[in-house]
């Protein structure tokens, strides 16, 4: 980010203040990160669009209640991991566990189509707190401490569970080959 | 494989820059379109019946209270309460009792399917009947809903048609898909990141969070998985409410 870019932070006061091209700005920084979560949470591609949607709502809805200690994207990434963990509680719900689930099938025709396919599947089958933990370090590039703050959870609590998260996937990885 | 091969494949499904920049106008112009629409939400008001076993019957109406037998009355003011709650999107469970004893057994079992409902989530008319114990009649459950004493406390709202049409509603097919909305957006598990405690939502423990310190959880399991524990009051409350319906 160069520095005549407005900060995540002075951007939330500005929606915070009504002002409509400071939430565009938000939702064009964020959109693609937050769509790519939930994706990989949700499975489906208009779910994951109404997740991002619910999430931003939400943004727009409680901006004014933005505290500035905290970080912008912290805040940003604890609006959408809540909509997406309840979206994926229903979801889960809906569907029962033996039916399969599709998996985000991209261009087939690149080469290593069928290699991410597999990693997508084992992404897939992970439980959903371990999986929001794992997106939001990879997708969102969040640090440990990030993470914990987003979640509520302890620094050692998430790095157990990327360590579990990836461990698992090697294990479902290795089923598959 | 190990550990840092699975880090170097999500690394390169994950940051492989495809994420979709989409644009960004249209996004924001969606977003606030829906703001617009939540925020149309109508008060509605109730009249409740009240007797000593829990709310008998429950109507739009202008806000009257007919209670008889003792504690009636406190029941129908709770329920009153819960009911503005959960319309408000600050509530997601009923622990109010209710009287079904003047419903006949086929329906009370029919009730008592949708009871079972999951909140925020939908189950065909088929699902319900086979549930209350004759899966081939489906349009007698679709009856015995729309005869729902209790609506929203027993939510009839949650049954639709198999074909994803959402079907009638005692209430009217617009109130119906105003509350699966509201459901739709309103979350079920609420966790405090300063207790590691984790509530139903509507919980009073729950309603004393910060908006800073609220996390949300997809179960109770979910949430141990991650060292919160649940709490002790919305979970007997809500387990007692779910025997009595």
């Amino acid at each position: 980010m160069s520095l005549d870019e407005p900060t995540d932070a002075s951007l939330l006061r500005g929606v915070a203040r009504g002002r409509a091209d400071a939430f565009t700005v938000l939702v064009r920084r964020y959109d693609g990160r937050f769509h790519a979560i939930a994706r990989r949470m949700l499975g489906r591609d208009a779910d994951a669009e109404d997740a991002v949607q619910l999430a931003f709502l939400r943004v727009l809805e409680r901006a004014r209640a933005y505290d500035p200690s905290w970080k912008g994207s912290t805040w940003l990434y604890r609006v959408l991991t809540n909509v997406c963990i309840d979206a994926w509680r229903r979801r889960r719900l809906d569907e029962p566990a033996a039916a399969p689930r599709t998996a985000v099938v991209q261009a087939v025709q690149a080469p290593q189509a069928a290699e991410r396919i597999d990693v997508e599947r084992a992404l897939a089958r992970l439980p959903g707190e371990a999986r929001i933990i794992l997106l939001c370090c990879y997708v969102g590039g969040l640090s440990y401490g990030e993470i914990a703050r987003v979640r509520g959870i302890s620094v050692n609590t998430v790095k157990t569970q990327l360590g579990r998260a990836k461990r698992q996937m090697r294990r479902h990885l290795e089923e598959r080959s | 494989m190990t550990t840092s091969d699975i880090d170097e494949r999500l690394r390169a499904l994950l940051q492989s820059g495809e994420l979709p920049h989409r644009r960004a106008e249209r996004v924001a112009a969606d977003v606030r379109r829906r703001a617009a629409r939540a925020s149309r939400t109508a008060t509605l008001r109730f009249d409740l019946t009240a007797s000593s076993r829990g709310i008998a019957r429950l109507r739009l109406g202008r806000g009257l209270t007919v209670a008889e037998g003792s504690g009636a009355r406190a029941v129908a003011d709770e329920a009153r309460e819960q009911l503005r709650q959960y319309l408000a999107g600050e509530r997601a469970f009923f622990d109010v009792p209710v009287d079904l004893a003047a419903v006949p057994p086929f329906q009370r079992a029919v009730l008592r399917s949708a009871a079972a409902i999951p909140f925020g989530t939908v189950r065909p008319y088929a699902w319900v009947a086979a549930r209350a114990g004759n899966a081939r009649a489906v349009r007698a459950a679709g009856t015995a809903l729309g005869h729902n004493p209790v609506p929203l406390l027993v939510p009839c709202h949650r049954v639709v048609r198999s074909d994803g049409a959402l079907g009638n509603y005692i209430f009217g097919p617009s109130l119906k898909e105003r509350l699966l909305g509201l459901e739709h957006a309103t979350p079920l598990y609420v966790g405090c990141t300063s207790t590691r405690i984790v509530c139903l939502h509507g919980c009073p423990h729950e309603r004393r969070i910060g908006p800073d310190r609220r996390v949300v959880f997809a179960s109770v399991a979910e949430a141990r998985s991650v060292g919160y524990r649940r709490c002790k009051v919305c979970t007997r409350r809500a387990a007692a409410a779910g025997r009595n319906r």
